[in-house]
């Protein structure tokens, strides 16, 4: 795929009159880690969830990969070069982990899911996928059966696994111990030297500050600014919009 | 169309609609509050009939039979909440577990009215009960006026209730959100109860009433169950005021279709206007996105 | 023995039912309640090219499952977008309609008087006539369905389907078109259910509409909760459990009237418990 920025163009949602998103615009330069920070309701899962095709758009364009596009179907998404995680989790409980990470790598059709020719490589894919998360050894666990941590891996490994260009990330972070963040870290180095675009919705400060290219802030479903992340988050209106929540 | 035709078909539905609309209001409110479909309401429904079926072959004559009917459907379907949805709801079962196990009392509820009752078709008014009048050119049974009567004041009283007291507030606060109703201090799972026990004793007045219309059958339920959960979807499933509009608009839509289309196919037309809302308008005529 | 000739040639057909019934309810999350209706297709579909059109028994049950699967497509096409509740109604509508119509429709199903003189299977010389042949018959097509069934569970549409019932959205979010899963599996078990149909309207040599209604697909699904969701061992365990069961009664001494009627209490009991105190079924694979 060209790397062509993603544009976000006055992205519009509303909910029952309130704007979630207000005529938001941004462009993501590829290949780099952008943050989107902002208080809570400031409309940075409503972005995430836009951009993935949740939620139809009440207003503006996205550009990617060269195309203008006023909706995203959900299940279009990744032949937009789209995949996201999900902050609260959205695994499928009930199959083992190695199952949640095949479906990430098997034919969407339905006669080629029927008929599948290619197991042994996405098997062998599925492998390298989860020796990099740590959760190999744990391959015929149910999901259910995880931990908190192993679970927020497993939703990374199912992302990392779907070989998108944009990888959209609902904060992965959080409730994570240091190693696993670690862990998390490097999966984002090496989607990065790979030439992924990724967007990280997150909390923790530190975290942007050490992970990212590029920031933005939200507020009330606006654009409140833009930038580094250190110079950006040291600017007097951000913080009082964070005192302020 | 002759007039005295179109008046008929116009009592018709409006009969039908007024029946269909006392089944979809206990339907909709054992629905807000446990945001499940019953399918045993139904059941509930015939449970009311043969309860007057069995008292007045006591000889206990009609008012008495009537309220012993419609007590033993609102006891029935408290006892379901009881012993089924209650525990399950302990135990934080998903949606489709309640559906099976309601259907399961359905099944049961049904092979106990045959057991019973035998599974033959039974009038429950002796024949020629009753006056006929003739309301502008259509014939109206005495039976159906009460119909009518019964629904507009069902629907009155519950909407006083719903709206004016306390007891109201409380069913409506549980339906929009139990887990807040439950930080309120409100014993949902009691109310729960109390709901059931209202919306069964509607059931119970619908299937009485049908009984004196067409006769009792124990497996009468299911297609009282199905018009009115028909009401209820085509209305916007939750809004009360949609049930009704959903069950005059199915009963007008039924007997002004059997005009164009041969009678045995009423059932199709309930079928075939859930299909359409179905697939065009989801949230009902009433309902919210 | 006969007596159990019968009683195991009932099994297998309840089994096949049961076992695409799961496909449906057990292993994608569709709760389909008119399977009765899929199998009454399937049933009076064989009968028509059996008797009116005097095809070949197996041919008939060739094009008879083409007829059950397109129309569950169809419906699967219809209905699977809605959410759970208003499928499952849907269903139920649809179960109720399609006996309407078998009743109604005389000049093509005879009304409630039923199609008779529906001949048994024969192919060439061989004859399934004979009692043992007919239950060898229906093991066969038991075990093929089986095999289908278990091929299309494991392989990776397989495991669409059972991400489908966990988490739709999820499953659509990465990049899979769910509408057309559901409509194929409900194609494909429609299908297996018509090959029952068939069976069943060969065996009796006779079919009528008052077989097949919602109470009836009320026992297909209790079939499936007995057994197990999303296990298809589960389904043939629950089919020998709820065919055995009525016979169970015969000895207990209930007059032939009232029989029915127990047995269909006995299977909303058995529902009501199962979702009480097992959900998972005999079986208990999957935790429901």
């Amino acid at each position: 795929m060209p790397n062509i920025p993603l544009e976000i163009k006055n992205l519009e949602k509303q909910f029952g009159g309130v704007h979630a998103l207000d005529r938001v615009s941004l462009k993501i330069m590829p290949g780099t880690i952008s943050g989107i920070v902002g208080p809570n309701g400031s409309g940075k899962s409503t972005l995430i969830n836009l951009l993935s095709g949740l939620l139809p758009f009440d207003g503006g364009r996205v550009l990617i990969g060269g195309r203008e596009l006023n909706r995203i179907i959900p299940h279009k998404a990744p032949s937009y070069g789209i995949t996201r995680t999900f902050q609260n989790i959205r695994l499928f409980e009930q199959l083992p982990v190695l199952d949640n990470i095949l479906f990430a790598l098997t034919d969407r059709g339905v006669f080629g899911a029927l008929f599948e020719k290619h197991g042994a490589s996405h098997l062998a894919q599925a492998e390298e996928v989860l020796k990099m998360v740590g959760l190999w050894e744990k391959r015929n666990e149910l999901a259910i059966n995880l931990s908190y941590g192993q679970r927020k891996l497993l939703e990374i490994g199912r992302v990392y696994a779907m070989k998108s260009e944009v990888f959209l990330f609902d904060e992965p972070f959080a409730g994570l111990f240091p190693a696993m963040v670690e862990t998390v870290a490097e999966v984002f180095r090496t989607l990065k030297a790979q030439g992924k675009t990724i967007i990280l919705v997150e909390h923790d400060m530190g975290l942007i500050r050490k992970l990212t290219d590029y920031v933005f802030v939200l507020d009330s479903g606006e654009l409140l600014a833009e930038g580094k992340p250190n110079d950006v988050l040291s600017k007097k209106e951000v913080i009082e919009a964070y005192l302020g929540e | 169309m002759e007039r005295m035709f179109f008046a008929q078909l116009v009592a018709n539905s409006v009969i039908a609609g007024a029946l269909y609309t006392l089944i979809t209001l206990g339907f909709n409110l054992i629905y807000g509050a446990t945001k499940f479909t019953n399918m045993a309401h139904g059941a509930v429904a015939a449970m009311g009939a043969y309860g007057v079926f069995f008292a007045t072959r006591e000889g206990w004559g009609l008012p008495l039979s009537i309220v012993a009917g419609v007590l033993v459907a609102g006891i029935v379907g408290v006892i379901t909440d009881r012993l089924v949805f209650s525990p399950l709801r302990k135990k934080k079962a998903r949606a489709s577990v309640f559906v099976i196990a309601s259907l399961g009392i359905f099944a049961l509820l049904q092979s106990i009215l045959s057991i019973t009752f035998g599974a033959q078709f039974w009038p429950l008014l002796p024949p020629g009960t009753g006056r006929v009048f003739d309301i502008a050119g259509a014939s109206v049974t005495e039976v159906q006026l009460w119909i009518l009567g019964s629904a507009v004041a069902a629907s009155g009283i519950l909407f006083i209730l719903l709206k004016f007291t306390i007891f109201g507030k409380v069913i409506r606060a549980l339906s929009d959100d139990e887990e807040v109703a439950k930080m309120l201090g409100i014993n949902t799972d009691r109310m729960i109860g109390v709901i059931f026990f209202l919306g069964s004793m509607l059931a119970g007045l619908a299937g009485i009433l049908s009984g004196f219309d067409t006769g009792v059958q124990p497996t009468m339920g299911l297609f009282l169950l199905l018009e009115g959960a028909v009401s209820s979807i085509v209305g916007g499933i939750g809004s009360l005021v949609g049930g009704i509009l959903g069950a005059f608009l199915l009963g007008f839509v039924e007997n002004f279709g059997i005009w164009f289309i041969a009678s045995q196919w009423k059932g199709a037309i309930a079928f075939g206007l859930l299909t359409i809302f179905l697939i065009f308008r989801p949230r009902g005529i009433m309902g919210k996105d | 023995m006969s007596y159990l000739l019968h009683l195991a040639t009932f099994f297998g057909i309840y089994a096949i039912l049961g076992v695409s019934l799961n496909l449906l309810i057990g292993y994608t999350g569709l709760v389909w309640i008119a399977h009765a209706a899929t199998f009454a297709v399937g049933a009076y579909a064989g009968a028509l090219f059996a008797t009116k059109l005097a095809l070949n028994f197996f041919l008939a049950m060739l094009l008879a499952m083409l007829v059950a699967g397109i129309l569950g497509s169809l419906t699967g096409w219809i209905f699977s977008r809605l959410g759970g509740d208003y499928y499952m109604l849907a269903s139920v509508s649809w179960n109720y309609i399609v006996v309407s119509v078998l009743i109604n429709w005389e000049s093509l199903t005879n009304g409630p008087l039923g199609i008779s003189g529906i001949p048994k299977p024969s192919l060439g010389e061989l004859s399934f006539a004979e009692p043992t042949k007919f239950f060898l018959l229906t093991l066969v097509l038991l075990g093929i369905v089986y095999a289908a069934a278990r091929f299309i569970t494991n392989s990776s549409f397989g495991r669409v389907i059972k991400a489908i019932r966990e988490d739709e959205q999820a499953a659509k979010v990465f990049g899979y078109n769910t509408l057309m899963y559901k409509v194929a599996i409900s194609g494909m078990g429609a299908a297996m259910a018509g090959i029952a149909g068939v069976l069943l309207a060969s065996y009796i040599g006779f079919v009528d509409p008052s077989s097949f209604d919602v109470m009836e697909s009320i026992f297909i699904l209790a079939i499936v909760v007995v057994g197990g969701f999303a296990n298809i061992r589960g389904s043939l365990v629950g089919a020998l459990a709820l065919v055995l069961l009525p016979e169970l009664l015969r000895f207990a001494g209930f007059p032939a009237e009232i029989a029915a009627h127990v047995r269909l209490g006995l299977y909303g009991l058995a529902l009501i418990l199962f979702m009480l105190y097992r959900p998972q079924g005999i079986i208990g694979e999957y935790k429901f």
